[in-house]
């Protein structure tokens, strides 16, 4: 139920995503992380302001306000600062539990809005010229037939080694050499069925999205490799992966996206702040 | 506060309170947010011109070579006579080029012809008694003959903390240990800092005897440290193999590790072995375990190692791996890490699973050790060419001499070696705007060690049958050809520009015959005991007057240097000294073949304030001899001439005389002999820098 569920919400979400994030093909990658970092912070203080209760919580800053002045104001007297301190604390603590249910509410978007955004900065496609592994796993009782799987011929990609098996893992390996740019198909055959995986391949770092890992059902599989219709429960395919390089970058690399989008969102949402009155 | 009216706000502001920031008094001198917003702009402004002003033409960057162009390419090894031969033959023509529009000559090399020796001498502009390199091997006289490599040497550190099991070395205060740390041992003053004094720019590509990089002071020296550095295990390159015939427990051959791989089903499990975890109280190497998956359908294999995946046919080489090595360290503090590189190369998959790893090298984007000068030079190389080999020797020499390599294998990792450096050649010259541009190629001489046979001098080769050494031997020509090329280009795009100086440190000659010093100082009793194997470990001192240690060094035990010394000065040292000179230069092989050209005392060829470490002779022999493998490290053999059967079948470590190196130069060359020490000089003329007294070379443009 919780997978169909999944499922669904990932079409939702590449749906949507497919025309917003087509821009991010165009631009330079410091440009286009930036922007969506930038609307995404104002579109989660929008949301903060509509799903919490803001009075509540201007109430509790104005309690913090206060306490903070007469700490500032009733130094000698230890009593009352640490009254004050204690009220600031429950304060804090009151404030952590206004935000409970607008983070909850926020949370579903933005772990799909992630994953959107990991195929276009997690990797980068292929170039022409360059290999990659491609790791096909079978299901645990179809292991008997791991030398039968067949990569299946393509103008896309070559095979430079392989097939490897190695039974131990359930798994088979290939080498591939990209051959051509565009978002590709590479077919795998076993006893007559054809298992697919999208190739990415792009010239000059391009960007286009890029799927890793043709899923099986696994929820947080699924939550990760949102791109691709995960393998069913029937199939003797389990996985289909793809160990595409990575992105060097300070601003929209591999290892630095999600740091450097998350500060974007939260500047842009303090900036915006005063804007949209929202009390946070 | 706003509500204040304007003698309020002058009033306070006399007491030290603002109370509307953007004013001070009467309104001729209203301070505008505009006005301020200007003033920031003009100040970022200047700012960023004093920035770019810094950077590109500061006090301490700007170049005052005034546009003036120097370019050395250095071709370790290569041979005048091959030279000839070939220019004759018209197979060298960019060279043939160079000469008729400049010059050509044998540059004589250092004595003796070793490249840290040679190289060292060019360095300095002077010879070995300025620089205090005289073998790539050198003895501590106080330990008695404990051997060390002469060029850098690693220095105990000092203080710890112990921690557990551990041993911290914490360098501040208040604990300031000081950890342990190599040092170049070349002594004197490079030539390049009197470029760098005035001003002149000089980048060094591989540049040998210079490891750790010397500072520079100015930061107008960059340099790349070549032959001498070494790979992560702290060796001049350690290879490591796996097979399943590999000895039960794994073995530590000359330059390499066999360990034996065990499978079960199609994947079997190894370690690849890293450096030293320093930081234990009893430091143990790293390992790095990865698992094998072979295929024996496909002929394939695939390798996992720290998360990657690296699938090969059989006979395909890896790209380069990245290695991390972690250093355990106690809690809380934070593991240490180092990065290391190395690449695969799958031999055979069935039936003996073999696996070649090639020493692993510092990671040149995130070096562990200093590797250039500035150290940043050789990151921004690296990120912009992708990794490449750092240890000093790149073609791998050991694995050839060991049997791990075949020819083919040795000649396949060599042409990778040199795709390296040709790709590094382009980015230098990319990079290249005037000044001094050295060039550094090793492939003529590991390839030559290898391949080299002159059939006119020695018709019978020790180990390849006469068509096959013949064959072998036009890989050189080849690669003399490919080098021609580098020239060629060079010379398209600078001739008319740069003084363009094409040089060697020596040449090279065939190595039949092997000559055991330690041997035959045992036969004529200079040595004992007779049943003696090793000066290293059962040698009598007491009854022992001379000895043999590095390729052509030869110590007397002299009293009052050597720690067990029984050599008087004075007398009976030149008595003996006269003795042996007499003796070696008389040796003959079975065919009355001279075996030894020439000896020369140190004391009559070295001047200088770093003779500290010379030997007392120096052996000099004639073409197709060479001291013999066992010599270098003071071991004994049953006889005193032996055939060669190395794959390492050429040599330059003879007699200075057999052996000079090349000079190319698109200048007319005027000096009647040139030397290596006279490079240095003539650089420094190009820039109208005087030669320092310290040099004993001179300019080889002058008469």
């Amino acid at each position: 139920m919780l997978t169909q569920l999944l499922i669904a919400l990932n079409g939702l979400a590449s749906a949507v995503a497919k025309p917003l994030l087509m821009p991010v093909a165009w631009c330079p990658g410091w440009l286009s992380i930036t922007a969506i970092g930038a609307v995404t912070g104002i579109a989660m203080l929008v949301a903060f302001k509509y799903t919490s209760n803001q009075s509540a919580i201007r109430a509790t800053r104005d309690r913090i306000k206060a306490n903070l002045l007469a700490l500032a104001l009733f130094r000698d007297d230890i009593r009352v600062g640490l009254r004050c301190q204690g009220a600031l604390l429950l304060g804090a603590a009151n404030l952590l539990i206004l935000s409970i249910v607008p983070m909850l509410v926020m949370f579903p978007p933005m772990c799909l809005l992630l994953a959107q955004l990991a195929l276009w900065y997690q990797v980068r496609p292929l170039a022409v010229g360059e290999q990659a592994v491609v790791t096909v796993r079978l299901a645990e009782d179809r292991l008997d037939r791991l030398s039968a799987v067949q990569m299946g011929p393509s103008s896309s990609a070559l095979s430079r080694v392989g097939p490897i098996r190695v039974p131990a893992q359930g798994i088979v390996c290939w080498s591939v050499e990209a051959r051509e740019p565009g978002l590709h198909r590479l077919a795998f055959d076993l006893d007559g069925a054809v298992f697919s995986k999208e190739l990415s391949v792009a010239v000059g770092g391009a960007w286009m999205p890029t799927s890793m890992k043709r899923p099986d059902r696994g929820l947080f599989e699924l939550l990760l490799h949102p791109r691709e219709r995960p393998f069913t429960e029937a199939s003797p395919v389990r996985s289909i992966e793809i160990e595409y390089p990575e992105r060097s970058s300070w601003t929209a690399g591999s290892r630095t996206w999600l740091v450097y989008w998350f500060v974007i969102s939260l500047a842009a949402a303090f900036a915006a702040r005063p804007v949209f009155g929202v009390h946070m | 506060m706003t509500q204040h009216g304007a003698s309020g706000s002058a009033s306070e502001s006399a007491s030290g309170s603002v109370p509307d920031a953007g004013r001070v008094t009467g309104s001729r001198h209203v301070l505008s947010r505009r006005r301020v917003l200007w003033g920031a702009a003009a100040a970022i402004g200047a700012g960023g011109v004093g920035a770019a002003g810094y950077f590109s033409g500061g006090i301490n960057r700007v170049s005052r070579g005034l546009g003036k162009k120097v370019i050395v390419i250095g071709i370790d090894g290569m041979d005048p006579r091959l030279c000839r031969a070939l220019i004759e033959a018209g197979r060298l023509p960019n060279l043939a080029k160079l000469a008729a529009e400049g010059g050509f000559s044998d540059l004589a090399t250092s004595i003796p012809p070793q490249s840290p020796v040679a190289w060292a001498n060019f360095i300095n502009g002077a010879g070995p008694g300025s620089h205090g390199i005289f073998d790539f091997i050198h003895r501590h006289p106080h330990e008695q003959c404990a051997p060390f490599f002469s060029a850098a040497e690693t220095l105990p550190g000092d203080g710890f903390l112990e921690w557990d099991d551990h041993r911290l070395q914490l360098d501040f205060w208040p604990f300031n240990h000081k950890p342990p740390r190599t040092v170049l041992r070349r002594q004197g003053v490079p030539f390049w800092d009197y470029l760098d004094a005035r001003r002149i720019t000089s980048v060094f590509y591989d540049l040998p005897s210079n490891y750790p990089p010397s500072p520079s002071q100015y930061g107008h020296h960059r340099c790349i440290s070549g032959m001498g550095t070494p790979d992560m295990l702290g060796t001049y390159g350690t290879y490591q193999y796996y097979a399943e015939d590999a000895p039960a427990d794994a073995i530590d051959e000359g330059g390499g590790r066999r360990a034996r791989l065990v499978f079960d089903g199609e994947s079997a499990r190894a370690s690849l072995v890293g450096p030293e975890d320093s930081l234990l109280e009893t430091p143990h190497p790293i390992r790095v375990a990865f698992d094998i998956h072979r295929d024996r359908e496909s002929d394939a294999a695939m390798i996992e190692i720290q998360g990657n995946r690296i699938l090969l046919n059989r006979g395909q080489w890896s790209r380069w791996v990245q290695v991390d090595f972690a250093l355990s360290t106690p809690r809380p503090f934070p593991t240490q890490h180092a990065g290391g590189i190395c690449r695969f190369l799958l031999q055979e998959v069935a039936p003996n699973f073999r696996l070649y790893v090639t020493p692993i090298n510092v990671d040149p984007s995130h070096p562990a050790v200093p590797l250039s000068e500035p150290p940043s030079m050789i990151q921004a190389m690296a990120k912009e060419l992708g990794l490449f080999y750092t240890t000093g020797f790149q073609e791998d020499h050991k694995a050839r001499s060991n049997g791990v390599f075949n020819d083919d294998e040795f000649r396949a990792q060599a042409t990778i070696v040199l795709e390296d450096r040709l790709a590094q050649f382009e980015y230098a010259v990319d990079n290249y705007d005037d000044g001094l541009l050295f060039f550094y190629f090793s492939s003529s001489d590991l390839q030559s060690h290898m391949f080299w046979w002159n059939g006119d001098e020695n018709p019978t080769h020790p180990t390849r049958a006469t068509g096959e050494a013949a064959a072998r031997f036009e890989h050189v020509k080849a690669l003399y050809q490919r080098l021609d090329g580098v020239i060629g280009d060079i010379h398209d795009r600078y001739g008319g520009k740069a003084t363009i100086l094409v040089m060697s440190d020596h040449g090279f000659a065939n190595f039949g015959r092997q000559f055991n010093v330690n041997a035959w100082l045992r036969d004529f009793g200079y040595l004992n005991p007779r049943e003696c194997t090793s000066i290293l470990t059962d040698v009598d001192w007491s009854r022992t007057r001379a000895y043999g240690l590095g390729i052509n060094g030869l110590y007397l035990n002299r009293k009052g240097r050597e720690r067990d010394g029984i050599v008087e000065p004075g007398e009976e040292q030149e008595k003996l000294t006269r003795q042996l000179i007499a003796r070696l230069q008389s040796v003959r092989d079975f065919n009355g073949a001279k075996v030894i050209r020439k000896v020369y005392r140190s004391s009559e060829i070295y001047s200088g304030d770093a003779t500290a470490l010379a030997p007392d002779l120096i052996i000099g022999y004639a073409r197709g001899y060479r001291a013999s493998w066992e010599t270098c490290l003071g071991e004994l053999t049953p006889d005193v001439l032996l055939d060669n059967p190395s794959a390492w079948s050429a040599d330059h470590c003879a007699d200075a005389l057999e052996v000079p190196g090349v000079l190319f130069c698109n200048r007319s060359i005027r000096a009647k002999q040139p030397s290596l020490i006279d490079i240095a000089p003539t650089i420094l003329g190009e820039f109208g820098v005087s030669v320092p007294d310290s040099m004993t070379g001179h300019g080889v443009f002058e008469s």
